[in-house]
């Protein structure tokens, strides 16, 4: 895998190099001759992409890379839990997710200190903030995720369409502004077993992250200040309800309960959904004629905003982080730096990620104008704007083991298997146990 | 000393060799995850693994009825795939035995299915049965069979079906060739003696060929009952355990416990509790099994 990585890798840097050449002027990214660097990244053609940038920082440092290990993110994360295990931590640099980050304890440094404040002063704030643990900044974040509403233009523009909601809801059909908005379009746009109204991620922390940005948008939220779980709220059953509600009225695929992002992705390019609250990274294969059924009928809006007047706002990012255990932090920390510069940032976002770094935005819009994509040239402005309310998930080692007391609860009452409020307080239950295990909350 | 020079220590010197090896794959990660069920080893703490709590993990069990559940439910899985696969598995070599033009290319053909890794086979059956795009609930709905998408991995019947229903495909493949490797060692003359003695097909078959086929079919069945553990990969992808649980079986449910939530003390004292099963399973053939063969011992 690495082998194929650098051979890709070297095929690509002459296509490259007209993208480098002011980013490396204000930080300075050291010489390191002869020395190997070794690397765990994650693996996947979406993120591969960037790697082909690696030769060049080879060649500007005079150090090599070793890619030890490529894989996905659930396998690289059940890897580094073993190397820590084990002891083994032989590598410098590793991605990693605002996620799944608090989990690896002291295994990361703070990179704080070996980076300089203007060239940090660079990344998106809050982004660069959430990659913090403690204080700490372990993480230097390479592409933002939020969500936000997809629609098809078509069905709000539709005369007959326009007509009826106003009759039943009294209000315009516009892109939903509230979560009961969204619940209403969802349902009404419903015609299955053509048409959905939407499809949400039915499992595993997928499941939770959605509940939680509604319970937060709702003006509730996982835990308290001392780490009790308080999503049992009212505001968490009202969350929990606006799941059951559209499942119910079968404005939803009934498999959705089942459903990743992949399937969500794959319904809403198929024309089989009518909005889709999700992730910037399937712009580009929605509005991708040759993959999609909805490249020309495309709309983009912020997430709906919930009872408290907030959006919700979840929010993670995909990092690079230096290892403790590294004998070269320096030669790390640059390549790190290197992989999210301008000119990195810059090749994420045209390939439709969320960059992290401030001037990339406008820049990439311009670059989608130019480039005749319309579509994406939209879009960011709206993601972009929707990063003022950006919030991760609460920044602790338990979140995930609390994610799986919590998902299948979710599950148990959007199929009707318990009522909203029986089930949310057994998972509080189950959360409130791990964390008094965890010793952050005293028995 | 004595006894290492002497003739008699020979056979144990050879061995010595061989039961290193097996002490040291074997007996001692088995050690190794016994201590650990009698900690709260979290993997990404290794300090834990010296922290004794005695039997907490096992007694936190005791109450946990999601685990029972699951217990119950891989229980139920193992019983009805191993006896739907046996049963489908005869029914196949039987007519394969049969062919005498292309058998060889048929038992090819025959083995595809057991090529195919678990999470393929996993992430084939979650596309053919998904509920809105997948192929079935499709060639359903355009023959006017349905007009409701059918949930086949939501609903709690079905999704379990479903699973036994992958499983099954993927592997009856092995019982087919193990029984079909048994009816083809079969001698011919006690069917044909059976046969002149007026017996019918179906008694030639309940007397002669299936006694000689039962220590084949409960070998089969032992080393199946084991491996069907690798459904794991393919139940992670179909439904991971859900909607609620509904298809959570022990390997989900450890590999949850002890990976993402990092719990490998907790997981390793449910993977000891499971361990049980496997002895039943395991006693409860290896015991056939030796009734079979004494059997047909009597009957030549």
């Amino acid at each position: 895998m690495a082998k194929r990585i650098l051979v890709t890798a070297l095929l690509a840097a002459g296509a490259l190099t007209g993208l480098t050449g002011l980013a490396h002027a204000d930080f300075d990214y050291g010489k390191f001759p002869g020395y190997t660097l070794k690397v765990k990244l994650i693996g996947g053609t979406q993120y591969e992409h960037l790697y082909t940038r690696i030769p060049e920082w080879e060649k500007l440092t005079g150090a090599k890379v070793d890619i030890v290990s490529s894989k996905n993110y659930f396998d690289l994360d059940k890897e580094i839990k073993q190397d820590i295990a084990s002891g083994q931590i032989t590598y410098c640099l590793a991605s990693n997710h605002t996620s799944f980050a608090p989990q690896y304890g002291d295994m990361y440094i703070d990179m704080k200190p070996l980076i300089p404040a203007d060239e940090l002063a660079k990344y998106v704030p809050g982004t660069l903030a959430a990659s913090e643990i403690d204080g700490k900044l372990v993480q230097l974040p390479r592409v933002t995720d939020i969500s936000n509403i997809y629609y098809r233009k078509s069905l709000y523009a539709d005369k007959a369409n326009q007509a009826a909601y106003k009759a039943k809801f009294g209000k315009d059909l516009a892109p939903p502004e509230t979560y009961d908005d969204l619940k209403n379009q969802i349902i009404f746009f419903a015609k299955p077993p053509n048409l959905y109204g939407t499809a949400f991620a039915g499992k595993d922390e997928g499941a939770t992250g959605r509940f939680m940005e509604i319970l937060r948008a709702n003006g509730g939220d996982m835990f308290d200040k001392n780490w009790k779980p308080t999503f049992n709220s009212p505001e968490g059953v009202a969350a929990l309800q606006w799941f059951k509600d559209i499942y119910d009225a079968k404005a939803v695929p009934a498999g959705t309960v089942n459903y990743g992002w992949d399937e969500i992705g794959q319904a809403m390019a198929a024309g089989q959904l009518a909005v889709d609250l999700d992730w910037p990274g399937f712009a580009g294969f929605y509005s991708d004629p040759t993959k999609s059924k909805i490249a020309d009928d495309l709309g983009f809006a912020e997430a709906p905003v919930g009872t408290s007047g907030h959006h919700g706002g979840w929010s993670g990012s995909h990092s690079f982080s230096v290892t403790s255990a590294c004998d070269n932090k320096p030669a790390a920390v640059s390549l790190a730096v290197f992989l999210t510069n301008d000119d990195s940032e810059m090749m994420e976002a045209q390939a439709g990620n969320m960059p992290t770094r401030s001037a990339v935005f406008d820049k990439v819009v311009k670059w989608f104008k130019a480039n005749k994509k319309p579509a994406l040239a939209a879009m960011y402005p709206i993601w972009e704007k929707s990063l003022d309310e950006a919030r991760t998930p609460p920044l602790i080692p338990q979140w995930i083991e609390v994610s799986n007391v919590v998902w299948p609860q979710l599950q148990a009452a959007i199929v009707g298997q318990t009522d909203p409020k029986t089930a949310l307080d057994k998972a509080a239950a189950d959360a409130t146990q791990i964390m008094q295990d965890a010793g952050l909350l005293k028995q | 000393m004595n006894f290492l020079r002497s003739p008699r220590a020979i056979p144990y010197l050879l061995l010595l060799p061989a039961i290193l090896v097996i002490l040291a794959v074997i007996l001692l990660p088995l050690l190794v995850s016994l201590w650990s069920s009698l900690t709260p080893y979290v993997l990404t703490r290794p300090a834990s693994l010296y922290q004794f709590v005695g039997f907490r993990n096992y007694e936190r069990l005791w109450g946990n009825s999601d685990f029972w559940w699951a217990f119950l439910r891989t229980l139920v899985f193992v019983t009805v795939a191993l006896n739907l696969e046996m049963v489908l598995g005869l029914g196949l070599a039987m007519l394969v035995n049969q062919i005498t033009w292309g058998q060889r290319t048929i038992r090819t053909i025959m083995m595809f299915p057991m090529m195919f890794s678990p999470i393929l086979v996993g992430f084939l059956f979650k596309y053919l049965l998904n509920d809105s795009i997948g192929f079935v609930n499709n060639a359903l709905y355009s023959l006017g069979l349905i007009t409701d998408p059918v949930p086949w991995l939501v609903d709690g019947t079905l999704a379990n079906l479903s699973i036994i229903a992958a499983e099954v495909w993927m592997s009856t493949s092995v019982f087919a060739i193990l029984l079909l490797a048994g009816l083809m060692a079969i001698p011919a003359e006690p069917l044909e003696a059976a046969r002149v003695d007026g017996c019918n097909g179906w008694q030639v078959f309940r007397h002669v060929t299936l006694p000689f086929l039962m220590p084949f079919i409960y070998i089969a069945m032992t080393i199946r009952s084991l491996d069907v553990a690798r459904a794991y990969d393919m139940i992670r992808i179909m439904t991971n355990g859900g909607p609620a649980g509904r298809t959570e079986m022990l390997w989900t449910l450890i590999a949850r416990v002890g990976y993402q939530n990092s719990q490998m003390g907790s997981a390793n004292a449910m993977g000891y509790v499971s361990i049980l099963l496997s002895i039943i399973f395991t006693f409860y053939f290896y015991r056939k099994l030796a009734d079979a063969r004494a059997f047909m011992g009597g009957a030549q």
